[in-house]
């Protein structure tokens, strides 16, 4: 047992000014005191007592003042308390000390031998940490989550230390713990990891070794390449040691109907962690109300599908509807037992195609299918100067503009396909056309080149394409690019460096290309559409997952809108120039409603949800790699530093309550 | 704590039961003084009364009504025969009217008053010759002689009215007092003795008059046995005079030994000087006093 007597709480200067109190209660009973005065017939008898009495009256007063020694008693036991007096069973060694601390969603499941959240529990054994620390030992707090964030810089005052660990809060977002240890690693291997940019591997400053307590559960991404330097770890394991009962949604989506024949369904996916196989309720919810409701066995350790059906949704899909999947059987981690989809009113893109003579153009997009993912308005290249042009793409009532062989004076505040021609921007160059042209590569990643197949397709003559930065070359020829797509703001702008036709002098018409001929040159127009013009219909394809920053654009360009988040607090948004929006503070799951001010229904619904399959998977880690470096968890709950202070103050309250009634009675002085 | 109560006592100074009570007592003077008027009392001096004292040969120039013709037949002798005179006595009361007598409830001085209007009642019935005098230190005094049980009504309505606060110091007062009265009889001084420059002066004063001097030393309860707590700063109502204490038992208990020190002190200076001293606290009810402590130690009969 080890007894830490003096484990100070407070700085020099502020034991002396408390060093002080003692000569000052001493010095206080020896002058003068306030004294009520009191009128008496004579003071005759009284000043002849007290000359009797002035006789030593220094060490009379010392004599038989209680009230001063249980004075000075009282502050004696505060200074000692002061001290904070107490034993534990360790001591922590060394300097400094670091905290990670993990504030993931898995960490607020309730599986620990206290009842209470991972994180509560991880956050006891920080503070007990703390407690055990000496004076002079500095600390630091870092929590991560999917991001890091340094809670409390070095700082020896372990009561702001204890102040910033019970401050840290649970949130839902996923874990990654490569930030808080490179900002860890920062301060203990200084200089190594200053400057990523720079060859030159400056000593900045001398690196100070520290411990670093990791208090995770472990579900937490690989960390492949990290070294630690100076840093000793030590990975203290939150949470059950046995896998505990949990089954979650680890995957939800809305299938597109027009791509499953009409059908519209809802597709999720169940993850067991625990050793035993689960029953678990699904219920699925749809604005509230309850639609479906299955039972399934989930297998342990394993994940499964499930499928709702949602056509009856189909019939009455005239605003976006809120899906909620929920699993009632309760376990104990509760964020991944509920998730969120939306399922918007079919939307027909509104696309505008300036060409002049394209039978080719105007045949593809007569298609059933392409007539059912939009609104095709043709209009011949002298639109361009139309008013109604003007009023059309500047408050965005066209999703996409295809120009072809035609270029207008400044960009449309919309997506566009530039096909032969250049756009009227800076960033683009178009060089001088060649043939014949040799295509090389296509990049069918792309959603713009799925399923389109250019191997049979001929090009005579073409263009070699530079894009902005950023932007992805779709179709390679000899001497470069000859499609590209590139972005502009919240806009994507495609450009074509070949086109289908091209007319001469005489008004001869001569083909360019046999794209058109070929079954590629649908597909791609449909997903030009699709990709482009915005068609996908029942997409419910913004969202993401908590902490996310989302860009969203609204059904049309509103001066503001209001968020409301799910538990109900409201943001109002100002667009961008590009009239998008983003959308900060996504931190709770759930569905972010957007509103314009005017508006009496939701202009769109973004579901939030954190489909992490490692946070669901709460069984604790019992090793974690810090690169090559494995961390053997040691469980162990801290024992609490035996405080005796708290008795000295309790002494201290009798002395006090004491010294008022002696005050009081006036008997025994 | 000590209050300063109201002078203006509304119960009259005697009540009828204490009034019944003084009737049947009697000043009793231990000399015989000479009195200037016929009064109740035989006097050492041979006069007119029907108390016989002695016979003397007669001389030339008696009064031939006193001479005893009986003896004359028997004894051929003119022998005059003597009675005793019946004289008036002379009864003072001073009462201390100095600050100091305004406390304890009731006040001091109230309690002075009554006990000189008791006393001099007694004085009353016996057709003495009573004057009850305040000690404010006048050189000319105002203090009308009471005779005769009707002037009852009389010396209450003066004793009452006697107002309080003159700051002179006992010694000076008595001075005064003796200055003014050369007379012989009965002087009750009735004070709490507290003068910071000491009553012993006074008393020698009083002695010298060659009177038959009481003390009755008037303390108030508070003065016996103070009831007070905390820090004080103690202001003293006749000078000013401030003294700081901080109570606690232990100067409680010493001040307790100062008082029965000084009552001590005035009873051996008393007795010493053949003055009779009775010491009293305004809790002792008048009437207990004068049928009593005042009738053992013989003042009244």
């Amino acid at each position: 047992m080890n007894w830490s007597w003096i484990d100070s709480a407070l700085p020099a200067w502020q034991w002396v000014l408390l060093g002080l109190v003692p000569p000052i209660i001493f010095l206080l009973y020896f002058l003068k005191l306030r004294r009520t005065p009191v009128e008496v017939p004579s003071t005759y008898l009284w000043t002849k007592t007290l000359e009797d009495l002035h006789v030593n009256s220094l060490w009379q007063r010392l004599r038989n003042n209680l009230l001063m020694y249980l004075q000075l008693l009282l502050a004696l036991l505060l200074l000692l308390s002061c001290l904070r007096p107490g034993c534990k069973g360790d001591a922590l060694m060394g300097e400094r000390f670091i905290f990670l601390i993990d504030q993931s969603a898995s960490m607020s499941a309730v599986d620990t031998p206290e009842s209470i959240s991972r994180l509560e529990v991880a956050k006891n054994e920080a503070s007990k940490l703390i407690d055990q620390m000496k004076s002079g030992d500095s600390g630091m707090v870092i929590t991560f989550s999917d991001s890091s964030r340094t809670v409390q810089s070095y700082t020896t005052n372990h009561t702001a230390l204890k102040d910033k660990v019970r401050s840290i809060e649970q949130t839902e977002r996923g874990s990654d713990m490569m930030e808080a240890l490179t900002a860890a690693s920062g301060l203990a291997n200084p200089g190594r990891t200053s400057d990523r940019e720079s060859n030159r591997d400056v000593q900045v400053a001398e690196g100070k070794p520290a411990r670093m307590f990791i208090f995770t559960d472990g579900a937490i991404r690989e960390i492949p390449d990290f070294f630690l330097g100076n840093l000793t770890p030590e990975y203290r394991p939150v949470g059950a040691v046995e896998p505990p009962n949990n089954v979650g949604i680890v995957a939800m989506s809305i299938s597109d109907p027009l791509e499953n024949e009409s059908q519209l369904q809802c597709y999720a996916r169940l993850f067991n962690s625990d050793d035993e196989d689960h029953e678990v309720t699904v219920t699925l919810k749809v604005d509230g109300t309850v639609m479906d409701s299955q039972n399934e066995t989930v297998p342990r350790n394993n994940a499964m599908g499930l499928v709702f059906d949602l056509n009856e949704l189909l019939q009455k899909l005239d605003e976006p509807k809120r899906v909620e999947l929920e699993i009632e059987t309760p376990d104990v981690y509760a964020q991944d037992n509920k998730a969120w989809a939306v399922v918007n009113p079919p939307r027909e893109a509104n696309v505008l195609i300036l060409s002049d003579n394209n039978e080719y153009l105007d045949f593809v997009t007569e298609t059933k299918r392409i007539s059912k993912l939009a609104n095709i308005f043709n209009e011949l290249p002298e639109y361009i100067n139309d008013e109604r042009y003007e009023e059309q793409t500047t408050l965005g009532f066209f999703d996409l503009v295809i120009f072809d062989r035609c270029r207008p004076e400044k960009m449309p505040l919309c997506n566009t396909v530039f096909w032969g021609s250049i756009p009227p921007s800076e960033e683009w160059k178009v060089g001088e056309m060649t043939e014949p042209t040799a295509l090389v590569d296509t990049n069918s990643s792309h959603p713009l080149m799925t399923a389109v197949q250019m191997g049979n397709v001929n090009v005579l003559k073409s263009s070699v394409v530079e894009g902005p930065r950023g932007s992805v070359s779709l179709l390679d020829g000899a001497s470069g690019s000859i499609m590209r797509v590139g972005g502009r703001g919240g806009f994507q702008d495609l450009v074509v460096g070949f086109p289908m036709l091209q007319i001469n002098e005489e008004l001869d018409i001569n083909v360019n290309t046999d794209w058109m001929t070929k079954l590629s040159f649908p597909l791609f127009i449909q997903n030009v559409v699709v990709e482009l013009g915005n068609g996908k219909n029942f997409a419910a394809a913004i969202g993401g997952s908590p902490g996310e920053i989302l860009n969203f654009r609204t059904s049309l360009p509103f001066d503001s809108v209001d968020v409301t988040s799910p538990e109900g607090r409201k943001t109002r948004l100002a667009p961008r120039p590009d009239n998008t929006f983003a959308l900060t503070g996504t931190n709770r799951s759930g569905i972010y409603s957007v509103q314009s001010p005017d508006q009496e229904n939701p202009d769109l619904l973004l579901p939030i949800n954190l489909f992490d399959r490692n946070e669901s998977n709460l069984t604790v880690r019992e090793k974690l790699m810090l690169g090559y470096e494995e961390v053997t968890g040691e469980v162990k709950r801290e024992e609490t530093r035996k405080q005796y202070w708290m008795w000295f103050l309790v002494a201290a309250l009798v002395v006090l309550i004491v010294e008022w009634v002696i005050y009081n009675r006036r008997v025994l002085i | 704590m000590v209050q300063t109560a109201t002078l203006v006592d509304n119960e009259p100074l005697l009540s009828p039961a204490l009034l019944s009570q003084l009737e049947r007592m009697e000043l009793i003077s231990r000399k015989i003084f000479r009195g200037r008027m016929k009064g109740e009392r035989r006097s050492k001096r041979k006069g007119q009364s029907v108390e016989f004292a002695d016979f003397r040969n007669y001389v030339a120039g008696d009064d031939l009504r006193f001479i005893d013709w009986n003896l004359y037949a028997r004894l051929d002798k003119l022998l005059l025969k003597l009675f005793l005179e019946e004289e008036d006595l002379h009864f003072y009361s001073l009462i201390d009217v100095s600050d100091s007598m305004q406390f304890g409830s009731p006040t001091k001085l109230q309690y002075a008053k009554q006990l000189a209007a008791a006393l001099g009642y007694i004085g009353l019935c016996r057709s003495d010759r009573v004057k009850i005098e305040a000690l404010d230190g006048a050189t000319t005094s105002n203090a009308p002689v009471f005779r005769g049980k009707r002037s009852m009504p009389r010396m209450c309505e003066y004793v009452q009215n006697i107002p309080a606060s003159a700051n002179v110091t006992l010694t000076e007062a008595v001075k005064s007092f003796c200055l003014r009265n050369r007379g012989k009889g009965i002087l009750v001084l009735i004070s709490d003795l507290m003068d910071k420059s000491g009553y012993e002066q006074a008393l020698k004063f009083l002695v010298a008059q060659n009177m038959d001097v009481y003390v009755i030393h008037v303390l108030s309860q508070e003065e016996i046995d103070p009831e007070i707590l905390g820090d004080l700063k103690l202001v003293d109502c006749e000078d000013g005079d401030i003294a700081e204490i901080s109570v606690s038992q232990r100067l409680i208990d010493k001040y307790r030994a100062t008082v029965a020190t000084f009552i001590e002190q005035s009873r051996d200076f008393c007795s010493k000087r053949g003055i009779v001293y009775t010491m009293t606290s305004t809790e002792r009810s008048v009437d207990r006093l004068v049928s009593r402590y005042l009738r053992h130690q013989g003042l009244v009969r």
